[in-house]
Order: C-alpha cells, then sequence, then structure tokens
C-alpha cells in the first residue's frame, strides 16, 4: 500500500519533469504549419528546413565553438584553482571555495550586467567574441572547480611523496601521478562545463557581439517572430546532444571509477 | 652500502617546542635500525628530514661522510615505504616497480629485467598484471617494499609499515623484511610504537621520547640494562622498586628481597630499581624467599602473570610458565638473583 503510494508520487515526479520533453519532441515531427501538440500528422520536413537554415546552423556553430574554448580555458583554470584549494589555501580554503563557487551563487543577471560594464570600462566592450567567451568561462568555471576538488580530496599526498622519494620531480609527480588520478574529475567538469555552456542565455544576450548569436539567443529571436515546428526540431536535437553528453559521462567517468 | 650519521639534528615547526631536538646517532652500514616511541615522541619527523620532506631546523644529516640536508628528496637515493603503502592506484604492480627506475633514464630491457628480479624477491610474479586494489593488504605491502628497493637506494626507510596489518600478517611480514633486509644489506631505519616490532627486528633500538633519545642499543642491552624508567616500561612490563639505601649494608638498598648493590649515593637517600616479572620465581609457601599473597591472576597458556603483595604493601608483577596452579588469595614465597636487579638514572 505504502509502496504503491510511493511508486505513484514517483511517476508524477518524472512526468512533471519529462513531459515538455515530450511535448516539443512530438511537435518536432509535426507535418503542421504551426507549433502545436499533439501534433498534425507525422512528417520530418521542419528537421529539412532546419537544416536548410543558414541562420540556425550558424548559431549552432557558435554555440558549438564557445562551449568548447570556454571549456578548455574552465578545466585549466578550475584544474588550477582547485589545486590550490586543496593543497594550498590554508586558512584560506573557505574564502577560495566561496569566491570560485560565486558565478553559481550569484544571479546569472548581476554577472553579466558587471561584466558587460567592466568590459566597457576597460575598453575592450562587445565588438568582439572576448566578453561573451569571458562570461563562459567564468560561468562553466564552478563546474570543473567542484568535480576537480571532489577528486583532489580523495588523492592522498603521500601519493605525490612516494614518487618524489622515486626520483620524480614537480613536473613529472604532475603528469605521471596527479594528472590521471584527477583526470575523472577533469572530464567530468569538462562535460558538465560544455552542456551549461551550451545552454547560458542571460550572459550571451547581454555580452554577444552584434551579429553573433549562440543558439538559446537564435531560438529566442526566432520563436519571437515565428511559431514554427522548426524551433521545435532545434530543441529535440539540443536535448538529442545534451544526452549523448550524459552517456559519454556515464560511460567514461563511471568506467573509470571502478578501476580503483 | 651506506653509513648514517645524524648530527645534533633538530627540528622547531614555527611557534612551538622543538619536535626533534638535537639528536645525534650513528647507524653503521647495513644495520637495521628502529626509531621507537609513543606518539609525537620526534620519530616519524626524523624519518621524514631523512627522506628529505622536512626541512632540518638546525644540525647534520650525512650518507658516508656527505652532507644531504639540502639535497631534495628526489635526489637524495632512498627507498621509502609508507604506513599506507602509497601505491599509485593508476598503475599495475609492475608500473608501480618500474617507476623509480624510469625517472633515472634506465633503458626498457635492464628496466624489464630490475622489476622481474624484484618480482621474484618479493614473491609477487605472478600478480605483476594487477592493481593495487586488486591485491590482499600484505600484498600491497610487498609491493611497496619492492617498489623501494627496485631502484636499488642508499638507505631504506620505513614509516611503520605494519600499522594497518592483521596481527598474523604482521609477524609474517616481520620475518620477511627482516629476512629481505638481511639478504639485501641496505642500511635500513624504521619506525614504530611496537616494541615487539622493533625488539624482534632490529640491530640497534633508538628510544625517543619529547624528541630526545632516551637510550639507544641492541634490543636485549636496551630491554635488560634500561637507563630510564620510561625506557623500562616501553620496552616491556617492569617492577619499578624506591628503595632507600641500607644503613645496615652502605652501598646497598634494601628491597624485599635482600640487600641490592647499587652505585649509592649516601644512607637513607632512595634509588629507584628495575625488576623484569620474569626473572622473579615464584614457589608455593615455605619455600626459601620472600613471602607474599597472590592478588591477581592472568593465565594465557604458555605464560602466566600473577600480581602479588608483600607484607609491607609493595604490589609486585611476576610473570613465569604455568608451573603451579596457584590461586587469587594463595601465599607463596618469591625469590630472585640480586644480578637481575637494575639501578635506574633518575628522571628530571
Amino acid at each position: 500500500m505504502g509502496r504503491n503510494i510511493l511508486n505513484i508520487y514517483c511517476l508524477a515526479v518524472y512526468a512533471f519533469l519529462l513531459a515538455p520533453i515530450f511535448v516539443v519532441v512530438g511537435a518536432s515531427f509535426n507535418a503542421g504549419e504551426f507549433l502545436t501538440f499533439p501534433p498534425q500528422g507525422l512528417s520530418l520536413r521542419w528537421y529539412f528546413t532546419f537544416f536548410e537554415n543558414e541562420v540556425f546552423l550558424r548559431a549552432i556553430g557558435t554555440s558549438l565553438w564557445i562551449a568548447a574554448v570556454a571549456t578548455v580555458f574552465s578545466v585549466v583554470i578550475g584544474t588550477m584553482a582547485a589545486i590550490y584549494y586543496v593543497n594550498f589555501a590554508g586558512r584560506y580554503k573557505e574564502a577560495v571555495r566561496v569566491a570560485a563557487l560565486s558565478p553559481l551563487l550569484l544571479p546569472e543577471i548581476l554577472t553579466a550586467i558587471a561584466l558587460l560594464f567592466f568590459l566597457y570600462d576597460i575598453g575592450i566592450g562587445t565588438k568582439t567574441m572576448f566578453g561573451l567567451l569571458v562570461g563562459h568561462v567564468l560561468m562553466t568555471l564552478p563546474f570543473v572547480f567542484m568535480n576537480v576538488s571532489a577528486s583532489l580530496e580523495s588523492y592522498d599526498t603521500d601519493w605525490s611523496m612516494a614518487a618524489r622519494s622515486l626520483g620524480a620531480r614537480p613536473w613529472t609527480r604532475f603528469r605521471r601521478i596527479m594528472l590521471p588520478l584527477i583526470k575523472p574529475g577533469m572530464i567530468g567538469g569538462a562535460l558538465f562545463s560544455f552542456v551549461i555552456s551550451f545552454d547560458i542565455f542571460t550572459i550571451s544576450l547581454l555580452l554577444k557581439s552584434i551579429g553573433t548569436a549562440t543558439l538559446p539567443i537564435q531560438l529566442f529571436d526566432y520563436l519571437k517572430t515565428n511559431y514554427t515546428p522548426e524551433a521545435a526540431a532545434v530543441s529535440t536535437l539540443s536535448i538529442v546532444a545534451t544526452i549523448t553528453v550524459v552517456v559519454i559521462v556515464e560511460k567514461v567517468i563511471g568506467l573509470k571509477m571502478h578501476k580503483f | 652500502m651506506t653509513e648514517v650519521r645524524l648530527n645534533r639534528l633538530t627540528k622547531i615547526y614555527a611557534g612551538g617546542k622543538p619536535a626533534v631536538d638535537a639528536i645525534s646517532l650513528d647507524i653503521p652500514t647495513g644495520q637495521f635500525v628502529s626509531l621507537l616511541g609513543p606518539s609525537g615522541c620526534g620519530k616519524t619527523t626524523t624519518l621524514k628530514m631523512l627522506a628529505g620532506f622536512e626541512d632540518v631546523t638546525s644540525g647534520d644529516i650525512t650518507f658516508d661522510g656527505q652532507d644531504v640536508v639540502r639535497v631534495p628528496a628526489e635526489d637524495r637515493d632512498i627507498g621509502m615505504v609508507f604506513q599506507n603503502y602509497a601505491l599509485f592506484p593508476h598503475m599495475t604492480v609492475h608500473q608501480n616497480l618500474a617507476f623509480g627506475l624510469e625517472m633515472r633514464k634506465i633503458a626498457r630491457p635492464e628496466i624489464q629485467r630490475r622489476v622481474q628480479a624484484t618480482l621474484e624477491m618479493v614473491q609477487l610474479d605472478h600478480l605483476a598484471d594487477r592493481y593495487p586494489a586488486q591485491l590482499s593488504g600484505g600484498q600491497q605491502q610487498r609491493v611497496a617494499i619492492g617498489r623501494a628497493l627496485t631502484i636499488e637506494p642508499r638507505i631504506l626507510l620505513l614509516d611503520e609499515p605494519l600499522a594497518n596489518l592483521d596481527a598474523k600478517l604482521r609477524e609474517e611480514m616481520r620475518v620477511f623484511i627482516r629476512d629481505l633486509q638481511k639478504r639485501v644489506g641496505i642500511t635500513t631505519i624504521y619506525v614504530t610504537h611496537d616494541q615487539a616490532e622493533a625488539m624482534t627486528m632490529s640491530d640497534i633500538v633508538v628510544v625517543m621520547f619529547d624528541g630526545h633519545i632516551a637510550q639507544a642499543g641492541a634490543p636485549r642491552d636496551i630491554y635488560e640494562t634500561p637507563k630510564t624508567a620510561k625506557v623500562a616500561g616501553f620496552v616491556g612490563q617492569v617492577n619499578l622498586i624506591e628503595a632507600h639505601v641500607d644503613p645496615d649494608h652502605p652501598g646497598h638498598a634494601a628491597t624485599p628481597f635482600g640487600p641490592v648493590p647499587v652505585t649509592a649515593p649516601g644512607v637513607g637517600e632512595t634509588v629507584t630499581l628495575a625488576l623484569r616479572p620474569e626473572a622473579i620465581d615464584i614457589a608455593p609457601a615455605g619455600a626459601p624467599g620472600t613471602p607474599a599473597t597472590i592478588e591477581r591472576v592472568q593465565y594465557s597458556g604458555a605464560i602466566v602473570d600473577y600480581t602479588l603483595r608483600f607484607a609491607d604493601g609493595t604490589a609486585m608483577e611476576v610473570k613465569t610458565i604455568p608451573r603451579h596452579p596457584f590461586a587469587i588469595g594463595d601465599a607463596v614465597s618469591l625469590s630472585v638473583d640480586l644480578a637481575r636487579f637494575r639501578q635506574l638514572e633518575r628522571e628530571y
């Protein structure tokens, strides 16, 4: 009896979480002119439309490019920050942690406005992709930081000492011992970072240069004037991409963790 | 092989009293030396300074007369075995053993040969491709020792290596480590708080308290001729007897067993004498000796421990093979070879 109620409750929660996805995916196969659910007839026409729509393709290209570059920077900076935080911060440990996580704690719009003012103040502005990239690195940094810190907390400093006694110099100790052992955290952080960057809206809206648009911005723009199932097709492809990344996380990290 | 010498070696952490306070010690080539003491006595700090993991505040460490204080750990050529083994979890046993040789830029075939030799030496050739997590505690321990030895270091340092093993395995590993050390002939420094380990394995036991060396010597000397009550008590059970110098026998202290010769202060002053529990013979009442009463019996098979009390109220521990089935309350007679008494130094 109690178990049945629990089951029903779980089903309800899942339905609440997943229903919008079903609606979007369903609507993307619409044969009609308008974004409706349930779809009026099934067709892939809006996918074809999308693949011929250069604006969307360019937006996806921009999003992928920014996500990739931001992830690289986030992983490098976030890993260095995590190493400092775990091994060297001493009594400033808590302060370092809060600082590194602050982009998560503050409303995104505040970070965006602050960055916008700052970029104009120092004369960089938003003419180039630079500001946008900085914003994305800032927003994805906490995820790398958290993942790598977690890996480092289970890193035994005796491993470094053992390597040292065997003749390994600092860089070799990092490359041969620490790096392989925190790699799962770095990969996890990188995947999070990529997915989060792909999804960032507010920062992108304020910091994008004229004429560039990431996918979320382009979708928003499109929906302001159009209401076709093409938007649903784009969304569906984004969902597929996200799930692919999650599956990779599970395969790569899940297996890695098993070995130790 | 390497002779190790510590000269007034000192370590002071910021704002504290010395963790290691001007200790001096000569370790002859090929000897197995234990640093024995309670936690916080400075034994691990001493080991870390030897390894190069801790800076030296003052004093010298020399290997074969060569000062190594300013040589970084990675160039000091020491083999180190950690309490938790510190095996690299992402490397197989073979890769763990090869690591130190790779750091020395030794050619592949030679690495292969030396790793194989080490695997055979620590009896692990059948597990070369396993990861540390797939090994038992005892096997991990042997990998750790093998890894430290493949580089053919000048000295071998072990930091409480048996602390995480169960009692039976610990005894096996004691024999294993000792045999291996003898075979390789490497100068070895072993940190432990377990007196049985230190006594059974070492050529020299160094007993440390509060950053000082209380006494250094062969296990037998430490046990039979302890300098202070603290040393006597740390390496085994001991009866401490505060005795007055006997007015009737100048140069002797009065004990329940009779006058014991002491290097004596004047009449009326006290000295502290140590007497090991197994030095005392226990016989049924009426036998020659000093009468006493049994207060407590702890029978453990091969040996039995008695707590006894003399008529004057002094308590005494006796350890013996269980010859007589004495029970609590029995009157017995105790005797001792007076030469077994040891006069202790005063501790201030």
